[in-house]
C-alpha cells in the first residue's frame, strides 16, 4: 500500500503513464481499426491511473505547500540565506526603503532582542497553479463520465429524428415543427447555407427558430443539430422534402467546459505567476538580504540586485 | 493593378526573400562570417513586411480572414514563424536562429505555392465565430512550439560542441603544449552559436512552450466548443483531435520533466519530438492519413477539409519530419574513443592544466 502511494505521488511515474497514453493513442490513429482503442479497456485504465495519480499528487503536496506560503520561515539563520541563489550584506539602509520599493509585496515581520527578521513575498497564488489545474481536469473527466453514465437516461438522447418539411414529430413533451428548409449557393455553385426553421410548441409556448450547421437549438436540455436532408429532392426540384436532426443530451457538459476553464487558469497561473520571496535580517545596522522567485529568476535576482545597489548608493 | 494581383506579387517578394535569406544563413554556417547573418536577417524582415502586405490584401478580397484553404494556412503559419523570429531579435541577438526559421519559412511558403491559390468560399461547416478565434490561436501555439523545437535543438548542438571541445582540449594539452595549439583551440570557440548561452537556449524553449502551451490548451478547448456546436460532440477521437490531445501530452511531458531534476537535454529532446507531434497534427493527419486510409483503410475523421491526399503535401511532411530526424541525429554525442580521452599515466601537472 505504501509502494502503491509512493508510485502515485511520484511525477515521475506520472511522466510514465502520459508516455504510454502518448503510444496507445499514436497506435490508435494509425492502426487500420485501431480508433477503437480510445473507448476500450486497454487505453481507458491508464487514463484513470492518471486520473489517480493527478488527485495523490495534488493531495500529498497541497498541504505542506499550504502551510509553507501561509505560515513562512522568518527567524533564518544566515546559514540559510547564503544558501538562496541571491544573498548580499548592506550597511545604513533600512527596511522602510525595501518596503517602498518592493511594490505588491505582503510583509512579514518578527524582532527578537537585537535581530529584526522581515519577510516579503509575491505571486503565492502561482505556487497553488499545478492544483488547480489538476483539479480542472478532475471536474473535466468528471463531466465526461457523467456525460457517458447519464446521458443514455433521456430515451431522445442520440437519436436521428426524420421530419418532413410542414411536417412535425413530438419529441419529450413538446412538438417540433419543420417549417422550412432552404440551400443557399455561392456564384460558384458550392454551398452557402443550410437552414432549416422550426417552432416548437410546448402547450401555450410556441417559439420559431432557426437551426444551422454552426448554429443546434436547445429546448428543455436537449439540442437539436441539423444532421442530413433530402439531397435527391433538392438535386432534382430544389427543394427538400424532409430534413434529419440529431438530439443530444449530455448532462455532463456543464463540468466539461467548467473543468476546461479551471485547467487552462490553473496553467497560466502555474506558467506566468512567479512565487517572489525575500528575507531581510536586520542586526546592529547590518542587513542581510536573501532573495529567490521559482519562475523568471534572472530577471528577478538582477531587480533584487539594482535595488540593493541603489538603495546603498542613496545611504 | 488589381488587389489580387498585389496579393500574389507580395507572396512572391516574400518567398524571394526567404530563399535569399536561406542561402545567406547557410552560407553563414560554412564560413560562419556574422555579416551573413546579419544580411540574411535584413532580407527576412524585408520578406515578411511584403509578406504581411499580401495576407492584409488578401484579408480584404477574400471577404474572409487568411486561413481557411492550404495555401493560407500555410501562408499565415509562414508569416507567425517570422514574426515571431523577428519578435525574438527585439531584445535579444537570436539571428542566428534564422538558420533553421528561414529555411522553414521558405519551405513552408514553397509549398503554399503548390496549393491553389483562389479564395474558397466558406463552407456551413466553417461559418462560425470559431473560425476567427480557433485557427489563429492554434497557428500561433504550433509557431511558439516551432520555436521551441529550434532552441532545444541548438541548445543539443551547442551541447555537444562544448563536450566535444572538452575532449579535444584534453587531447591537445596531452600531445601538444605549444601556443599555436591553443590559439587553434581558442578560434574553435568562435562558432555560430557563440552568441547564445546553454542557459539562454534552454531558457528560449521553455518560454516558447509557456507561450505555446497555453495557446494549444485554448486551441483545443475552442476546437472542441467549435466540435460540440457543428458536430453534436465536443470529442469523438477524430485523429485530428487525437493528435492534438497528443501534442497536448507530449509537452505536458516537458513541463513535468522540467520540475525534476533532469538534463536540460532530456527536456530539449521531449520538446523536438513535441514538434513532430505537431507536425503529424498539422500535416500528416491530412497527408498522411488519406493514404493510409487508401491502401489499409484506417479513419480520416472530420477534418477533411483541410485539404489533404495530395502528393506535394505527402512529400512536404515526410521532407520536414525527416529532417528533424536528421538534425537530431546529427546531435547526438559520439561516444569518446580510448585515445580521445587523457591517458590515466599523463602526468598530474598537464591535466590539471585545464
Amino acid at each position: 500500500m505504501n509502494i502503491a502511494i509512493k508510485l502515485l505521488t511520484s511525477t515521475k511515474f506520472a511522466i510514465a503513464i502520459i508516455a504510454v497514453i502518448i503510444a496507445l493513442a499514436a497506435f490508435g490513429t494509425v492502426y487500420p481499426g485501431g480508433d477503437a482503442i480510445f473507448g476500450s479497456w486497454l487505453f481507458l485504465p491508464f487514463i484513470g491511473l492518471l486520473a489517480l495519480s493527478t488527485v495523490t499528487c495534488s493531495l500529498t503536496r497541497i498541504r505542506p505547500l499550504w502551510r509553507a506560503v501561509t505560515h513562512p520561515k522568518l527567524e533564518v539563520d544566515d546559514q540559510f540565506l547564503q544558501q538562496l541563489p541571491y544573498h548580499t550584506k548592506l550597511t545604513g539602509v533600512a527596511i522602510s526603503q525595501f518596503k517602498a520599493h518592493l511594490k505588491g509585496f505582503k510583509w512579514y515581520e518578527s524582532t527578537s532582542s537585537e535581530t529584526t527578521f522581515v519577510f516579503a513575498q509575491k505571486g503565492r497564488i502561482g505556487r497553488f497553479g499545478p492544483y488547480i489545474a489538476h483539479f480542472g481536469v478532475l471536474i473535466l473527466l468528471l463531466g465526461v463520465v457523467i456525460g457517458a453514465a447519464f446521458g443514455q437516461t433521456n430515451p431522445y438522447n442520440d437519436t436521428i429524428t426524420v421530419i418532413p418539411v410542414g411536417g412535425s414529430q413530438q419529441v419529450d413533451g413538446f412538438v417540433l415543427r419543420l417549417d422550412s428548409f432552404n440551400v443557399s449557393y455561392y456564384d460558384n455553385g458550392a454551398v452557402r447555407e443550410y437552414r432549416a426553421i422550426v417552432t416548437i410548441i410546448d402547450g401555450n409556448q410556441v417559439q420559431t427558430r432557426d437551426i444551422t450547421i454552426n448554429g443546434p437549438t436547445n429546448y428543455k436540455g436537449l439540442t437539436f443539430l441539423l444532421y442530413g436532408y433530402d439531397s435527391q429532392g433538392v438535386i432534382e426540384s430544389g427543394k427538400a422534402s424532409w430534413v434529419a436532426f440529431q438530439i443530444k443530451n449530455d448532462t455532463g457538459i456543464t463540468l466539461v467546459w467548467t473543468g476546461a476553464a479551471v485547467t487552462l487558469l490553473g496553467i497560466m497561473l502555474s506558467l506566468y505567476i512567479s512565487h517572489k520571496r525575500v528575507w531581510i535580517k536586520l542586526y546592529k545596522e547590518q542587513i542581510t538580504l536573501g532573495a529567490i522567485s521559482n519562475k523568471n529568476v534572472v530577471r528577478f535576482l538582477k531587480n533584487i540586485d539594482n535595488l540593493c545597489a541603489k538603495l546603498e548608493d542613496h545611504s | 493593378m488589381d488587389i489580387a494581383a498585389i496579393e500574389r506579387l507580395g507572396f512572391e517578394i516574400a518567398l524571394g526573400a526567404y530563399l535569399i535569406s536561406s542561402i545567406l544563413f547557410i552560407l553563414y554556417l560554412s564560413s560562419k562570417k556574422r555579416r551573413l547573418a546579419d544580411m540574411g536577417f535584413t532580407l527576412t524582415a524585408f520578406g515578411f513586411a511584403f509578406q504581411t502586405l499580401a495576407l492584409i490584401t488578401r484579408w480584404f478580397y477574400a471577404g474572409h480572414p487568411p486561413w481557411v484553404n492550404t495555401y493560407e494556412v500555410m501562408s499565415f503559419f509562414a508569416w507567425t514563424v517570422v514574426g515571431a523570429y523577428l519578435v525574438l531579435n527585439i531584445r535579444t541577438d537570436y539571428k542566428s536562429v534564422g538558420t533553421l526559421v528561414a529555411p522553414l519559412a521558405f519551405a513552408t511558403l514553397g509549398f503554399a505555392s503548390l496549393q491553389p491559390s483562389n479564395p474558397t468560399p466558406l463552407i456551413p461547416a466553417l461559418q462560425s465565430v470559431w473560425l476567427l478565434i480557433h485557427v489563429p490561436i492554434v497557428v500561433v501555439s504550433y509557431c511558439a512550439l516551432f520555436i521551441a523545437f529550434v532552441a532545444s535543438i541548438l541548445f543539443l548542438f551547442k551541447d555537444k560542441q562544448l563536450s566535444e571541445q572538452r575532449t579535444l582540449k584534453d587531447k591537445r594539452l596531452l600531445k601538444n603544449r605549444s601556443t599555436e595549439a591553443m590559439r587553434a583551440l581558442s578560434q574553435e570557440h568562435t562558432n555560430i552559436l557563440d552568441k547564445l548561452s546553454l542557459t539562454q537556449l534552454d531558457d528560449l524553449a521553455y518560454r516558447s512552450v509557456a507561450v505555446g502551451f497555453p495557446l494549444l490548451t485554448i486551441g483545443i478547448i475552442t476546437g472542441a466548443i467549435w466540435a460540440e456546436a457543428a458536430w453534436g460532440s465536443y470529442w469523438s477521437w477524430d485523429p485530428k483531435e487525437t493528435w492534438s490531445l497528443i501534442t497536448w501530452f507530449v509537452f505536458l511531458m516537458y513541463l513535468h520533466a522540467k520540475t525534476q531534476n533532469w538534463s536540460s537535454s532530456l527536456a530539449a529532446y521531449i520538446a523536438a519530438f513535441g514538434f513532430i507531434s505537431v507536425i503529424c497534427t498539422f500535416l500528416g493527419v491530412a497527408y498522411v492519413l488519406p493514404f493510409l486510409e487508401t491502401y489499409i483503410s484506417v479513419s480520416t475523421g472530420l477534418h477533411s477539409y483541410a485539404g489533404g491526399g495530395d502528393v506535394a503535401g505527402t512529400v512536404f511532411f515526410c521532407g520536414i519530419v525527416g529532417f528533424v530526424f536528421l538534425l537530431l541525429f546529427m546531435t547526438r554525442k559520439k561516444p569518446p574513443h580510448a585515445s580521445d580521452t587523457p591517458l590515466a599515466e599523463a602526468t598530474p601537472e598537464v591535466t590539471q592544466v585545464d
